[in-house]
């Protein structure tokens, strides 16, 4: 079985399409998130190996989210979902531990790709 | 390309843009409808913009991007220029301007925040123009990127040899260098590409930067990726120069991050980054050294590349240099006269003829060199207006904020001054006139009451006097209370405070924490820069600087400065073997102490010099030799400010010019030197800094 992986986005037919590319290849999606909060919810109770963080999402943002999950696992391998325009954001992120980052649209291959350098990297 | 001629290059033109800019402000902002006027600070801005980004000077670039966005849209007529648009514009001119000068220092744009105004900016253009985009989304593609900008691109994807010519690096990186080469690591360029499908390069870089942080320390990146980021596309080639003990292999793994289509890594040896420390060696020495006596190398060392360029071009008057030349014209003819006297002697021509015709020839010379030192002298020596012209400005801006109505009156523009001498005097006159506007000045209601006009009045007049410029501000204000001085003197516990006379109380202003305002203001701080400015014109420019003030009739402040800091007017001494200098400016007197007359226990002795004791100090005390025990010794009576001191030394010798050199801080642990002369015959001459007769004890 592969990986376990967390999405967390506000839109549903984001998770949709994120889900589809992810099964295709193998991995198990072991939960969604359609907010911040719910992302730090299911990071406590399903333990994955990576999460999918999208930065723009209500109630609590995908920085916030971020560093809840790090305070929580500091070692937890998250990569951050950003449309253009968010560099300053992404910069943060970086800061604070995430492997990789995706910016939307984006296409399977660079999701993929990302994903499977970051789960080998340590 | 050499990269210090291109980084001289670019700030000489940048400056004087950033000058021309505010100037242009200046006149806009009493006709705001004047589009010459307007057209013309669009194109300072255009042109800033432009070759700050070819340098990689992001933040400067990006500001001056907006500012000219502001402008454009003003010169389209889609934006009416008011107050407010102009506020925002000089504070963009004004950090540009300080920008430059942190460049030209070897600092960065980047230590800037321009987060503030930037969003000001973005206020004053608004969201309805075409040009509001905000810059933080660069989402053109490459192609329709400005050509400056394109061709930074192309500098920062060069590689190899060349490559390493634009990684410029400061004090501050090298010192980092030497304390890596000191651990034993090894220093390497390594260059990434960033996959041209990758949408946002900026964090791309950033995120190879995380991650070599990790195994190396990052000394410099080009573009900046510290500081806001600069136009996405520029990072389409990042380079790093890093310091590592972790080996090649663990650098490229961090390096190779997704997205990454390349990564190049080439060890640089640190002898290579560092030669840049050599200040440059003169020619001559150059010449000596080499085996070849043939033209220098086309391709100039590395040696001569890197490190805060400070401004050396000048501008000189041609006048000067015509005097120049026809004193080297003159040169030239006694030089053959001497030559022909020369070959007269060896023949063996009546030796009586001779000998008048050299003293006649040697007077010449005399006379001719005095000249050559003078006009050079000259060259160095530019209108103090070059300050002045600041000072409209910044009465104009504090006046608005303070709600003081001020007239400022300057005078004296045109005189002359060494231009060492200009550049370190700006701060504290600047000091100086916000005090005046801040503290000095009443409120307007209040000066009405006092009976005096409304708007408050500062004046600054500089004039030459004999080998000194003097320097008045004066503003009509409130004035100091030198018994207020004295109460806070005596609350502090400075000794002998009580007994003070009003001269030494107002010379207490100058002090370290010493203010007598206790109300804390943005504008002038409190307790600090009095002592700054006293620092500055008294330490570093060897001047000096008085206030006078009368209860509400103002406070003026003189400062008096040497003409030029290259030469000064010495009484040389001599104290043990060595030969000292003292600078004439501070020699009050000199005198014979007899051993009767010093009073008190040794290091903290005293004597007594007109109606007052004052400190005795021994040369030879300094440098551990002690003072011979006589009957009767030579001194030099020396003033700094306020204060007045003996300083006995072993024989008082002449007095005459000397050159100042800087002096190695090796030799000057103690700081006791502000420099150091060579005399003809050889001998070493260190010239005292006599601010030292401010110290409590040695």
């Amino acid at each position: 079985m592969g990986a376990g992986i967390l999405i967390a986005d506000d839109l549903s037919f984001m998770r949709m399409i994120q889900k589809e590319i992810l099964t295709e290849k193998g991995y198990t999606v072991v939960g969604e998130a359609a907010d911040g909060l719910e992302a730090v919810e299911k990071y406590k109770s399903l333990h994955p190996d990576l999460v999918l963080l999208d930065i723009t999402m209500p109630n609590m943002n995908g920085l916030e989210a971020m560093r809840k999950i790090f305070s929580m696992d500091p070692k937890a391998k998250i990569i951050m979902c950003s449309a253009l325009g968010q560099q300053n954001l992404i910069v943060e992120a970086i800061k604070a531990g995430v492997k990789d980052f995706i910016v939307k649209p984006f296409k399977p291959e660079r999701i993929l790709s990302a994903i499977e350098k970051a789960l080998k990297a340590g | 390309m050499d990269e210090t001629r291109l980084r001289r290059a670019f700030l000489e033109e940048a400056e004087d843009l950033s000058q021309k800019l505010g100037d242009t402000l200046l006149a806009l902002e009493s006709d705001f409808s004047n589009s010459a006027l307007i057209n013309e600070v669009f194109r300072f801005t255009h042109s800033l913009k432009s070759e700050s980004a070819l340098m990689g000077f992001g933040a400067l670039s990006k500001l001056a991007h907006r500012m000219e966005d502001l402008l454009g849209l003003t010169r389209e007529g889609k934006l009416q220029i008011h107050k407010r648009v102009m506020d925002v514009l000089f504070k963009g001119a004004d950090i540009i301007a300080e920008m430059m000068a942190a460049i030209g220092k070897g600092g960065s744009d980047a230590d800037f925040d321009v987060a503030a105004l930037m969003a000001e900016l973005s206020e004053v253009i608004g969201p309805g123009t075409g040009k509001g985009a905000p810059v933080s989304a660069p989402s053109a593609p490459p192609s329709s990127s400005p050509a400056s900008e394109t061709a930074a691109v192309a500098m920062a994807a060069a590689s190899g040899p060349e490559a390493a010519r634009e990684i410029v690096l400061g004090e501050f990186e090298r010192s980092q260098l030497r304390e890596a080469r000191d651990r034993g690591e090894t220093a390497y360029r390594l260059t990434v590409l960033v996959d041209e499908a990758e949408p946002m390069k900026f964090p791309r870089a950033y995120l190879v930067f995380y991650n070599l942080e990790s195994v190396a320390s990052v000394v410099k990146t080009l573009p900046p990726l510290d500081g806001e980021p600069l136009e996405d596309s520029l990072y389409a080639a990042t380079k790093f120069l890093l310091t590592s003990a972790d080996g090649e292999q663990a650098l490229k793994n961090a390096a190779s991050v997704d997205q990454i289509s390349e990564v190049r890594l080439e060890r640089c040896p640190f002898e290579s980054l560092l030669s840049a420390e050599q200040p440059n060696v003169p020619p001559s020495a150059t010449a000596a050294a080499s085996t070849e006596p043939s033209a220098p190398a086309p391709d100039e060392p590395a040696a001569r590349r890197a490190g805060p360029v400070e401004k050396t071009s000048i501008r000189v008057d041609t006048k000067k240099l015509d005097d120049l030349w026809s004193l080297i014209a003159e040169l030239v003819l006694h030089k053959s006269h001497i030559a022909r006297l020369s070959e007269d002697l060896a023949r063996g021509v009546d030796t009586e003829t001779v000998r008048e015709e050299l003293v006649e020839s040697f007077d010449s010379l005399d006379k001719i060199s005095g000249g050559m030192q003078q006009t050079m002298m000259d060259t160095r020596m530019i209108p103090i207006s070059i300050i002045f012209s600041k000072f409209p400005r910044l009465v104009r801006d504090l006046s608005r904020k303070l709600g003081k109505p001020v007239e400022l009156l300057l005078s004296g523009e045109e005189t002359e001054i060494d231009r060492g001498i200009v550049e370190a005097l700006s701060d504290p006159m600047t000091h100086i006139i916000r005090n005046s506007l801040d503290h000095g000045l009443e409120f307007p209601e209040e000066r009405v009451r006092m009976g005096k006009p409304e708007k408050g009045s500062v004046s600054v007049a500089a004039r030459r006097q004999g080998g000194n410029v003097v320097i008045e501000l004066a503003d009509d204000g409130r004035g100091m209370d030198a018994e207020r001085i004295r109460r806070k003197a005596v609350g502090l516990g400075i000794a002998g405070a009580e007994a003070f006379s009003e001269a030494q109380l107002l010379d207490l202003v100058f002090l370290p924490g010493f203010s007598t305002k206790e109300v804390v203001t943005d504008v002038s701080g409190r307790g600090v820069g009095m002592d700054v400015v006293a620092t500055r014109i008294r330490g570093d420019l060897k001047g000096d600087v008085q206030l006078r003030t009368e209860p509400g009739k103002g406070t003026r402040v003189t400062l008096v400065l040497p003409l030029t800091l290259t030469i000064v007017n010495a009484l040389i001494v001599r104290g043990d073997t060595q030969l000292y200098a003292l600078p004439l400016t501070d020699v009050e007197s000199t005198a014979k102490l007899l051993l009767t007359e010093i009073h008190g226990e040794e290091g903290r002795e005293t004597s007594q010099w007109m109606d007052t004791e004052v400190p005795v100090f021994s040369l030879g005390a300094f440098f551990g030799v002690g003072r011979h025990r006589q009957d009767e010794y030579f001194a030099a009576v020396l003033r700094h400010g306020e204060r007045t001191a003996y300083l006995v030394v072993d024989e008082l010798i002449e007095e005459r010019e000397v050159v100042i050199k800087p002096v190695d801080d090796l030799l000057n642990t103690q700081k006791l030197f502000s420099g150091v002369s060579v005399l003809e015959d050889g001998r070493l001459v260190f010239i005292l800094d006599t601010s030292f007769i401010r110290r409590e004890n040695f």
